[in-house]
């Protein structure tokens, strides 16, 4: 089967919208946490988000995105989508192929419309609101589809915070399997009442700065972003610059609870194994991690111990998370794009917000930044459902 | 990709004690599914289920059961939306208050994966499609890309939507259903906009063993138009390709609903067959949602010939054995599934990728 190269990225954050933006604030150690201004929540001040402090109508004004019914959602995966085609030098006609494949990832969808939603689903009569087709996850890929008259196969993954990480997945393997020439895969998400409530109903909102692997941690911040990859065949390349090479890719089940993953990380151990055998790697030969690392109680302590069962001695990770917030359905997709800047610079970003280690594990994330050479790192995203995948991209 | 097991949660008669020689007859445009006992599932698992994640469940069981399989792929548009909109109300009735995350974490698609998993003990891939129309087409896809990389291996393949508050309400503003209360057995006998409300949840158990597969599928296709033209021409591609260069499937099973804003792609698509085929329905069994046309397959796997109420035009042919489904969603989103019934002695796994740069279409995918 093919080999399978990322040709283009884009990327919109908390941290800037360009891919060179985002670079800059992880060597700075910038944190694009804070208070919310951009929508009204009763937690606006107690619960700090990452938020892309730019107004929806100031981000439709720059896309000229002004169609019917467009959510910040789909005008955030917008910005993202046409950075990564364009990146990646693809034509209209190239983008709109039947042998390109776009696939799509989100958990929020168009509910960012909280309050729009409610009165819609709730109303019998009348002609409702102007968002009426765009609150579910699909509506993203849709309107993609609509602007650029896409004629290739769609799709939309909804595996909650692992979903563009299998979105990725799935475009690789669309590729290896010979079904289509090139693939636009990625997420997004934007913050919505609907999230920070659901997550803070959990009690697993910190309401101060994450700090993802710290002893103290007292749980995540949410984010908002989406992030975009092309992917390729290495037989269709010709010449063009090329960031890495996605080698490996592994999902697997925790199979434990809806919400909470296994004392001994079943599914976080399973997906790196299956993705360094996919990518028939040692785990050895990684050379660095960017973990899922939300910052809660569970997931990092679990996530500690199966990173521990698998490599015995962890190489050095760090959870970019501190630095964006939890983007959700974006976040396999943003720490995607993180990885293949490790590779891409040679360089390690450093872990803001950590102090000190979880005592059962004694695991200390990379403190500071640094050159250096590296040839496969790994990319962590677990989900709700007990969904784990692993990423692995390699030095192209 | 050979289809071994299959079940079917639906307004009818379709689960275990199967009958669909007569029609359950649903008068307020809402077809819901006639929900088994779900004595496998523990009492306080059960209770703590939303419809979706519980049919889901129910249509896993009898193929989980029995039978070890080696991941789970649900499509599903809307996943546990009641739920979600349970949720909603909370946030907003009680002003962001103290709120209960039990229908937060139920509110996510993969829910009904993540479930399934967990009852199973199931550790393998486990993913959620929730393309809408397409959602169910696009976990065949995966299914069949599954057993094809992982020679030996088998899958639950599943399609769950149900009838929410969320979705009535914003499809009835959209203009999806019908205002007027019409009877499911009257479904084709109008010239209004609308059609009628339907849910189901359905599983398959797929592998690459031929020997007592009850059907191949061979040929999966997708795409997004509104021109019936296109509808049409992709059709006509998909069968010289897929099932015979100069003949038509025995069967085609239509995904009518109604809608007399959709009749002109049914229609597009029905020109293409010669008078022989068999033309059949379904939408009149089970209402219309994201993804019913996971319940044709399950017609054609279950029963050939289908009853009388499903066929539209009879056609020549005694035996149904070569198959084609074709679905439509909102005008949008096309299917096309390619199935044929019976042992095939011979693996077709090869698909023919036919990179022809003529190819308006997504280039069909044989399986």
């Amino acid at each position: 089967m093919s080999r399978i190269f990322i040709t283009g990225i884009g990327i919109i954050t908390a941290l800037g919208d360009s891919a060179e933006k985002n670079r800059q604030a992880l060597i700075n150690e910038v944190c694009g946490v804070s208070p919310l201004t951009n929508f009204d929540t009763k937690y606006a001040g107690s619960r700090p988000c990452g938020e892309i402090k730019k107004p929806t109508a100031e981000l439709q004004e720059g896309l000229n995105a002004h169609e019917h019914g467009v959510t910040r959602t789909s005008v955030l995966a917008l910005h993202a989508f046409n950075q990564s085609v364009n990146d990646a030098g693809l034509s209209i006609a190239e983008i709109s192929s039947p042998h390109t494949a776009v696939i799509g990832a989100s958990t929020v969808g168009g509910m960012c419309l909280t309050d729009e939603l409610y009165n819609d689903a709730n109303m019998t009569t009348g002609s409702g609101s102007e968002y009426l087709a765009s609150y579910d996850a699909a509506s993203v890929v849709l309107y993609l589809q609509s602007r650029y008259q896409l004629n290739g196969l769609l799709n939309t993954i909804n595996t909650a915070c692992s979903s563009s990480a299998n979105a990725i997945m799935y475009g690789a393997r669309l590729l290896k399997n010979g079904l289509v020439k090139k693939v636009i895969a990625g997420g997004t998400d934007s913050l919505a009442k609907y999230t920070i409530n659901g997550f803070n109903a959990l009690h697993i909102l910190s309401p101060d700065l994450c700090t993802p692997f710290d002893r103290d941690r007292k749980g995540l911040n949410l984010g908002e972003a989406a992030a975009f990859v092309v992917l390729e065949k290495e037989e269709n390349l010709d010449g063009k610059k090329v960031y890495a090479e996605i080698a490996g890719f592994g999902n697997s089940n925790d199979a434990f609870h809806p919400s909470s993953l296994s004392n001994e990380g079943n599914g976080p151990y399973l997906c790196m194994q299956k993705a360094l055998e996919e990518a028939k790697l040692n785990p050895g030969d990684i050379d660095f991690i960017n973990a899922h690392g939300t910052g809660t109680e569970n997931n990092d302590l679990v996530e500690s111990k199966a990173m521990l069962r698998i490599f015995k001695t962890s190489p050095p990770f760090i959870s970019t998370k501190a630095n964006t917030g939890h983007t959700l359905g974006a976040a396999g997709a943003v720490e995607a794009i993180y990885s293949i800047l490790n590779l891409y610079h040679q360089e390690i970003y450093p872990a803001i917000h950590f102090q000190q280690s979880i005592e059962e594990t004694g695991l200390s994330p990379q403190p500071d930044y640094r050159k250096t050479s590296l040839k496969h790192v790994m990319s962590n995203s677990f989900g709700f459902g007990g969904n784990c995948t692993s990423l692995i991209f390699s030095k192209a | 990709m050979y289809i071994h097991d299959y079940s079917y949660i639906s307004p009818q008669h379709t689960f275990r004690e199967t009958d669909i020689a007569s029609i359950v007859e649903y008068t307020d445009n809402k077809l819901t599914a006639i929900e088994p006992g779900y004595a496998d599932i523990p009492p306080g698992v059960l209770r703590r289920m939303g419809k979706a994640v519980r049919i889901g469940i129910g249509a896993a069981m009898p193929v989980i059961q029995h039978q070890s399989i080696d991941g789970i792929i649900i499509g599903t548009a809307n996943g546990g939306m009641e739920d979600c909109i349970k949720f909603l109300n909370q946030i907003i009735d009680y002003d962001e208050g103290m709120l209960t995350p039990g229908s937060f974490v139920q509110s996510t698609p993969n829910a009904i994966a993540g479930q399934i998993g967990l009852l199973d003990k199931n550790t393998g891939y486990n993913i959620t499609h929730v393309h809408l129309g397409l959602a169910f087409e696009n976990a065949l896809l995966d299914a069949f890309m599954m057993v094809r990389e992982h020679p030996g291996t088998q899958y639950l393949v599943g399609a769950v939507d149900v009838i929410s508050s969320y979705n009535y309400h914003i499809d009835l503003l959209k203009g999806t259903f019908r205002k007027d209360l019409i009877s499911n057995k009257d479904l084709y006998n109008t010239t209004t906009t609308g059609t009628i409300a339907g849910e189901g949840a359905g599983t398959l158990r797929v592998n690459d063993i031929p020997e007592n597969a009850v059907a191949q599928i061979r040929a999966i296709k997708m795409i997004h138009t509104e021109d019936e033209n296109e509808i049409k021409a992709a059709l006509q591609d998909f069968l010289r390709q897929q099932v015979n260069p100069n003949g038509a499937p025995d069967l085609f099973i239509s995904g009518e609903n109604g809608d007399e804003r959709l009749l002109k792609y049914y229609r597009a698509a029905e020109s293409v067959f010669p008078d022989d085929t068999t033309i059949a329905r379904y939408k009149h069994l089970c209402g219309d949602f994201p993804t019913a046309s996971s319940i044709a397959l399950w017609l054609a796997c279950y029963k050939s010939p289908l009853p009388n109420h499903c066929i539209k035009r009879p056609g020549s042919l005694r035996q149904h054995q070569s198959i084609v489904i074709y679905n439509n969603y909102y005008g949008k989103q096309h299917g096309f599934v390619y199935l044929t019934k019976y042992q095939h002695s011979q693996l077709l796994l090869n698909f023919l990728y036919d990179a022809g740069t003529g190819c308006r279409f997504f280039p069909v995918f044989m399986i």
